[in-house]
């Protein structure tokens, strides 16, 4: 079967800072050979800390920054031979959600126009977008009478079902979450994720959800690929990945997780990590991981582990993983 | 008798309330934990504890007692002799704290010098003693650096460090680990409760994580619209939540160990702006416990192990 999203072995590189001096331009590998791919109506979660390059995978895949190699396949047809048309038209099919929905929405339209603005965009009629306006709002849970607000004066939680309606306008497969919930309050954050898990349901939607918060996405991604400096350290299904994770990585990152538990109270199991990630512009030869990893050798400083298949869909980018 | 003392502590915008009545104590060498959503007004109580309440904003009823004196609209100069020595704050962004032109030691010896506890020189040495237990690498070389040649998670250390230097008897940490990652946030909290173990420091940490509440604080305060709902021991409310809202709350969060992609439980509406706070009790358009009782605001009960404000509240099971 064909997947709907296939990255193969992305990579962005930015130019740094001090470029253009007369020096050898210093080069930050935000993205270092990322492969990943999206089955129709699976969701795949892209997790770790910021400046790991996961954000920039989903830009990358959604033609918001520039491909230094690599390949990006939608639908089994590749991006970069698409005629500009071809590429505005596959657009329809994938669209995203950020974080922050304020910034996402123009102040000045209202709810109902800031739904149509694909659509009108994409020449539909008026009265086919006013149909289509109402049919959205009902679909992410939007009152009739929330039409002519402003975003103002919406909650943020009101705020983020109108991006998520607009995101959908043009029925995309496929839509990037980065961090959809991070920037709402907390009794709200349920109401956005159950939405997003029935708009899946019942529209058979792709989700390639981007996240620092691992708990959501425990609850929602099918597969999950762990980031670390710019590479996938880790890659499975999500259920196995946090119950029994492989890479040194992962595991500090799951212990690390402070767990609404009073039964865990005093019992720090944390595998706390020294120092902090390396920087982007110049990363280690051998495994990224290595400077602050507890169980670090001298061949992990030589070589860069390759990321390898330890188990039946499991992927580990370790010289010394934990056997299953 | 309690380190600090907030008896029904009131803050308003001109006319419109946005604290409404907090009562909340700290003994030496605990940490509590102060929850809620946005605009529950536990941020402005953290601030109006330090004395840093910005323009237009007023106390208009109530008392803050630190350690036995009443300083709540004390002179100026009174709180900015305590501000610093014995009261220190730890924000959000370390980043926007930081002066971006000075370095980093010699913001953390700041404090010392202007309370005249020490010579420079002296505060110099401290400071990089400092830096060295908040667990700066080569703290010597590192204190003469400036904010931005640092990680984030580093700035926030340097904060640590600068509001701990003179040994303060309460430290307010005002979600402090909210804007760094997961395993740096791990470091910095297991930082705090240390030093707050170590040298009797008391803690008014304020967090949305209830993962943060359950892991590091003794007892918890539940505020939402301007009120505490809910306050005691954190394995009382843990276990037993009789607040409607912090039941709730705890119910709404997805768990590690909880069955994925199955819907999860969500409280109805919206957070209410304090423009649009119901009378009566706050949280009442949003339960399912509401009664015509609640049109009338329900007030504290229980003991010091467990209080809460609710006319229909959980049961012990």
């Amino acid at each position: 079967m064909t997947a709907l999203l296939e990255l193969q072995d992305l990579k962005v590189h930015w130019p740094g800072r001090g470029a253009g001096w007369g020096n050898a331009v210093p080069v930050t590998r935000a993205v270092d050979g990322v492969s990943l791919t999206i089955q129709v109506g699976e969701t795949v979660a892209v997790v770790g800390e910021s400046g790991c390059g996961k954000s920039t995978t989903g830009n990358a895949a959604l033609g918001l920054a520039p491909i230094t190699d690599g390949k990006i396949f939608f639908d089994g047809r590749d991006l970069s031979l698409l005629s500009k048309q071809e590429r505005r038209d596959l657009w329809q099919e994938m669209q995203v959600v950020f974080q922050d929905p304020v910034a996402a929405l123009n102040p000045r339209l209202t709810v109902a126009r800031a739904i149509a603005e694909p659509l009108v965009i994409h020449g539909w009629s008026a009265a086919h977008v006013a149909k289509r306006v109402d049919e959205l709002m009902a679909l992410v849970g939007l009152n009739a009478d929330q039409r002519d607000r402003r975003p103002m004066a919406l909650s943020g939680g009101q705020r983020q079902r109108v991006v998520i309606a607009r995101a959908l306008a043009l029925s995309p497969r496929l839509v990037i979450c980065d961090e959809p919930v991070s920037a709402l309050d907390v009794s709200i954050q349920s109401q956005i994720l159950n939405l997003l898990l029935r708009l899946q349901r019942e529209l058979g939607l792709s989700y390639l959800f981007i996240s620092h918060d691992l708990s959501v996405v425990r609850h929602i991604a099918d597969r999950v690929c762990v980031m670390y400096l710019g590479v996938i350290v880790e890659e499975g299904p999500t259920a196995e990945v946090f119950a029994r994770p492989q890479h040194p990585y992962t595991q500090a990152l799951l212990s690390a997780i402070p767990r609404p538990d009073i039964v865990r109270r005093g019992r720090k199991e944390r595998i706390l990590l020294q120092g902090d990630l390396p920087s982007p512009l110049a990363p280690p030869k051998g495994c990224p991981f290595a400077s602050r990893c507890i169980k670090a050798q001298a061949a992990c400083n030589r070589s860069r582990p390759p990321l390898e298949q330890r188990a039946a869909h499991r992927l580990v980018r370790c010289f010394y993983p934990n056997s299953v | 008798m309690s380190l600090l003392e907030i008896t029904d502590l009131a803050i308003s915008a001109g006319d419109l309330p946005l604290v409404d009545g907090v009562t909340l104590d700290i003994q030496a060498g605990e940490i509590v934990a102060l929850v809620g959503e946005s605009g529950s007004g536990k941020s402005l109580t953290a601030l109006s504890v330090i004395g840093l309440l910005g323009e237009g904003l007023d106390i208009t009823r109530g008392q803050i007692r630190f350690d036995g004196a009443t300083y709540l609209g004390a002179e100026a100069q009174d709180m900015a002799r305590i501000r610093g020595r014995d009261l220190s704050m730890i924000f959000q962004e370390p980043v926007s704290s930081l002066n971006p032109l000075m370095p980093i030691g010699a913001q953390v010896a700041e404090s010392l010098i202007a309370h005249g506890v020490t010579s420079a020189s002296a505060a110099k040495d401290a400071a990089i003693d400092m830096l060295d237990r908040v667990g700066i690498p080569d703290p010597k070389r590192r204190a003469e650096q400036l904010p931005a040649e640092l990680s984030g998670g580093m700035c926030q250390r340097v904060m640590i460090a600068a509001a701990l230097i003179s040994q303060p008897r309460l430290l307010i940490a005002d979600e402090p680990t909210t804007a760094l990652d997961v395993t740096i946030q791990a470091q910095i909290l297991d930082l705090i409760a240390d030093l707050a173990q170590e040298d009797g420091t008391a803690v008014l940490m304020i967090t949305h994580d209830m993962g943060i509440v359950a892991e590091m604080a003794d007892r918890v305060c539940v505020m939402y619209g301007g009120r505490v709902v809910e306050q005691g021991a954190v394995d009382a409310i843990f276990s037993a939540p009789r607040h409607p809202y912090t039941s709730m709350l705890l119910r709404t969060i997805p768990r590690l160990d909880h069955p994925p992609k199955q819907e999860l439980f969500a409280i109805l509406g919206n957070v209410p702006s304090p423009k649009n706070w119901p009378q009566g009790c706050r949280f009442k358009t949003r339960c399912d416990r509401q009664s015509t009782a609640c049109d009338i605001a329900p007030v504290l009960t229980g003991d010091y192990h467990h209080r809460t404000a609710c006319f229909h509240p959980l049961s012990e099971m």
